[in-house]
């Protein structure tokens, strides 16, 4: 047997609850920050968005490592959010996905709002559509783009090792449930402990669990897969 | 052709008018100086070479933009000294129909019905999405407005689903269901073969009838002589002539018109 119960069960159920967790309220968050920016930048014409979309861009890319840093220094003691005492933390971790995530749902939302056609929303305004039905017809044409953003958003978050090992500290507790252990972090630490048995179950799990959030994701947004 | 005289709704103050109008986009004017007036219940068809602002004239009509110079009038009104309240007010009592058909991404009963459900108020709309969202039955029948267009069955088809023609029927069906006032088509059959044109032909007959004013712009003088009770003639940006459809056809006052309605005009 790879895994030993029922020691392994609480310790792998303690580990996923943190893992989903945190990758979905920061997947959430993202998804509030990052539509309404998607559909700023991509319905407005203004000086600069170039650069705002190349930046976008560029952030799709960002180093984790670079990013758990950053946040590392803000939740510390000497850190702009120094005061809530957050270092090893979930909502630590929360910060850091969130950062990673924003991007990766803004650009690839930009790129379906962008592509939305001129036509279709001047059908909206021809048919008497107000400022605020014309932005609902923008999302609802572009829903399968920016539910695509959000899975990739998920994605990044879910499999994310770097800045939530700097972040989180990847703590247990005594009886070895999870504080700020994701499965990422676990699969890391167990493989280096020689527990690859365990290790790959953990792996088994979190894509397990990545496809059962992408199908529940594609299920609510009415893709047809 | 001597078309029937048609049961008007309003009086000589209605109607929606451009009034020396003149727009461009940069590059000089595309329209210049253009007084053109659309009654209630009248069929106008403005016919002129690709190119020559034909759209551009119809979306001043719409209200897509504002004329660099001169006014739109709505029963009297200009619409572009409202505000953004009152403009909305007067948007929508006009309607347009693109060359393209622009359905939404939806079911065809979700696109005829959408004039009508963005002309709510968001209370209602928030409870009628619940009950959309629990399964409850559409409150809004479309049926009748697809029926004036031939497809009566296809309310719960996708727009995707549907042939170009049949797209563009549902595009009228969808700008005929909230009951404008005026009626703009753009180039409504240009993409159709002569069957879904006649069904169109026929429902911008039904809409007149129904007493809204239409303005068809095309470039088909056939499509012109068919359906207008009046004709404007639009050549290099400017209205060039405008007049009852068979004193334009038989006898047109300007050079240049006569040209273009004989086929001699090389553009």
């Amino acid at each position: 047997m790879l895994v030993e119960f029922p020691f392994e069960r609480r310790y792998v159920v303690s580990i996923v609850r943190v893992s989903l967790v945190v990758s979905l309220t920061a997947v959430a968050l993202s998804t509030l920050v990052s539509v309404p920016l998607a559909l700023a930048v991509g319905r407005a014409d203004f000086r600069g968005k170039g650069a705002v979309v190349a930046l976008v861009n560029t952030g799709m890319g960002l180093p984790s490592v670079v990013v758990g840093l950053v946040v590392l220094f803000a939740v510390s003691s000497d850190g702009p959010l120094g005061t809530f005492d957050l270092v090893f933390t979930p909502t630590a971790m929360i910060l850091s996905q969130t950062v990673l995530a924003t991007p990766v749902i803004t650009g690839v939302s930009l790129a379906a709002v962008t592509s939305v056609e001129e036509g279709v929303l001047d059908a909206a305004y021809a048919l008497g559509g107000a400022r605020l039905d014309r932005l609902l017809v923008t999302v609802k044409e572009a829903r399968y783009g920016i539910l695509t953003g959000v899975l990739a958003g998920l994605g990044r978050a879910m499999s994310e090792v770097g800045s939530v090992l700097i972040v989180g500290g990847n703590v247990a507790r005594a009886d070895g449930t999870s504080v700020t252990r994701t499965l990422t972090t676990a699969i890391q630490l167990e493989a280096r402990q020689g527990r690859f048995g365990l290790a790959l179950t953990l792996g088994a799990v979190l894509l397990a669990l990545v496809l059962l959030v992408n199908g529940v994701l594609l299920r609510l947004g009415g893709r047809r897969v | 052709m001597q078309r029937a005289v048609r049961d008007r709704r309003g009086d000589a103050t209605d109607g929606l008018t451009l009034s020396a109008a003149t727009h461009g986009f940069g590059a000089g004017p595309v329209l210049e100086d253009v007084t053109l007036s659309v009654r209630p219940g009248e069929t106008l068809a403005v016919i002129g070479p690709s190119g020559t602002g034909k759209t551009t004239l119809l979306r001043l009509l719409a209200m897509f933009d504002r004329p660099d110079e001169g006014q739109l009038r709505l029963d009297g009104t200009d619409v572009w000294t409202r505000d953004e309240r009152g403009r909305l007010a007067a948007r929508r009592r006009v309607g347009m129909v693109f060359q393209e058909a622009n359905l939404f991404g939806a079911s065809v009963r979700r696109n005829v019905s959408y004039g009508l459900r963005v002309r709510r108020d968001w209370p209602t709309r928030l409870r009628a999405w619940l009950r959309r969202k629990t399964g409850a039955p559409a409150p809004i029948s479309v049926t009748d407005h697809l029926s004036v267009v031939g497809l009566a069955d296809a309310a719960d088809r996708n727009a995707t689903d549907l042939s170009g023609g049949e797209a563009q029927r549902v595009a009228f069906a969808r700008a005929l269901a909230y009951d404008p006032d005026f009626l703009l088509l753009d180039e409504p059959t240009s993409d159709l073969d002569p069957r879904n044109t006649a069904v169109l032909e026929e429902a911008i007959d039904t809409a007149a009838a129904r007493g809204i004013g239409v303005v068809v712009a095309t470039h088909d003088m056939d499509q012109a002589e068919r359906v207008a009770d009046r004709v404007a003639v639009v050549l290099g940006g400017r209205l060039i002539e405008v007049g009852a459809t068979e004193r334009v056809f038989g006898d047109p006052e300007d050079p240049a018109a006569r040209r273009f309605i004989r086929g001699e005009l090389v553009y």
